[in-house]
């Protein structure tokens, strides 16, 4: 996985547009995927998917890999996203954040199961810190190691794994104080 | 199961399966190789490749710029004479000239450039033998008129 990233880095270096249009193809979904869960707007989050491969487009011939591919493209994502939520002033879901969802699911229930559990979980991400659903999503959807997030966010791994910790605690404590009708979180375990 | 492990389980299933449009990938793809045209015809424009660059960048062609370079320099040993042969000549066009012409100041000075107060000996030796024995009681008059052919 890491080599095949490596040669496609260096075919791309060269100016090879297949090995961007394969990078390009291995990540959008997951890219795409972080900057709904994070901003829940679609039509922002394409966007910024957008933003990041021209950007990284802008590198051909002087791009260094020094980790991951995807955790590189990833932290991009989450530093746009970053910055526009500063901007934005409120954190509600977005009116088309359900149709943003496209389950890969095979039938039209499984589908609407899909999106309303995703809902859910954008609802109570929505009430957590930046910093804490940011690491959360990063260590728990795109499984990175909280090194590896130490290491894009700049930050100490003990600050990561602290913000995690912490954000599990919150959202543990949000779902069962919401009722935790349907998200099946055990309420006997809120601090 | 463990709370900790429960609120994690249930985070990691929620994931959303999230597809991009194609007209996401169109536009995504084309601007972005669009930006990366721009950036590799920048670097050829700023880069413009000259000779010395590329003959230094590439090992076969620095090979050859040597090789050259060292059969240009043999070439010139080999078809260019020596400097005692350039001596030897000048020396022949010397000995065709008369007494007069060999004590001008113009073939003195030539003679010191090339070989200092030693040639200017020479050339006046080379004067006297041409002009051949001449009485001990001769004036210099007497002298320049002889060497004149007058």
């Amino acid at each position: 996985m890491i080599i095949e990233d490596k040669i496609l880095v260096w075919r791309f270096n060269r100016g090879s547009k297949d090995a961007f249009r394969r990078i390009y193809e291995k990540y959008k979904d997951a890219l795409l995927g972080l900057a709904i869960t994070m901003l829940r707007d679609r039509s922002l989050a394409e966007d910024i998917v957008h933003d990041v491969f021209v950007s990284f487009a802008g590198t051909v011939g002087t791009f260094h890999l020094s980790g991951t591919l995807k955790g590189y493209l990833l932290t991009c994502v989450g530093n746009r996203v970053r910055d526009c939520n500063r901007l934005k002033s409120e954190r509600d879901i977005g009116p088309n954040f359900v149709d943003a969802i496209i389950s890969n699911s095979d039938g039209p229930m499984e589908d609407a199961i899909s999106r309303e559990e995703s809902g859910q979980l954008q609802e109570l991400l929505a009430r957590l810190p930046y910093e804490q659903s940011e690491v959360i999503v990063l260590h728990l959807h795109h499984r990175m190691r909280f090194g590896q997030i130490a290491k894009a966010l700049g930050v100490s791994i003990n600050t990561v794994q602290s913000r995690y910790r912490y954000g599990l605690d919150k959202l543990r404590s949000i779902a069962c104080t919401s009722g935790d009708a349907g998200t099946g979180v055990n309420s006997g375990v809120t601090k | 199961m463990r709370p900790e492990e429960d609120i994690e389980k249930f985070v990691r299933v929620r994931k959303p399966h999230v597809t991009t449009s194609r007209q996401m990938d169109k536009r995504t793809l084309n601007d972005s190789f669009a930006a990366m045209e721009q950036i590799i015809q920048a670097k050829q424009t700023k880069y413009k490749p000259s000779a010395p660059r590329l003959i230094i960048r590439n090992r076969i062609t620095r090979l050859i710029a040597a090789a050259a370079v060292i059969i240009v320099v043999i070439s010139l040993f080999i078809f260019y004479p020596d400097s005692d042969e350039q001596i030897d000549a000048v020396i022949a066009s010397i000995s065709t000239k008369s007494p007069a012409e060999l004590l001008t100041v113009a073939s003195l000075n030539m003679a010191y450039r090339r070989g200092g107060i030693k040639a200017v000996e020479q050339q006046c030796e080379e004067a006297a033998d041409k002009l051949g024995p001449q009485p001990a009681k001769i004036t210099v008059k007497e002298l320049l008129a002889k060497s004149n052919g007058t």
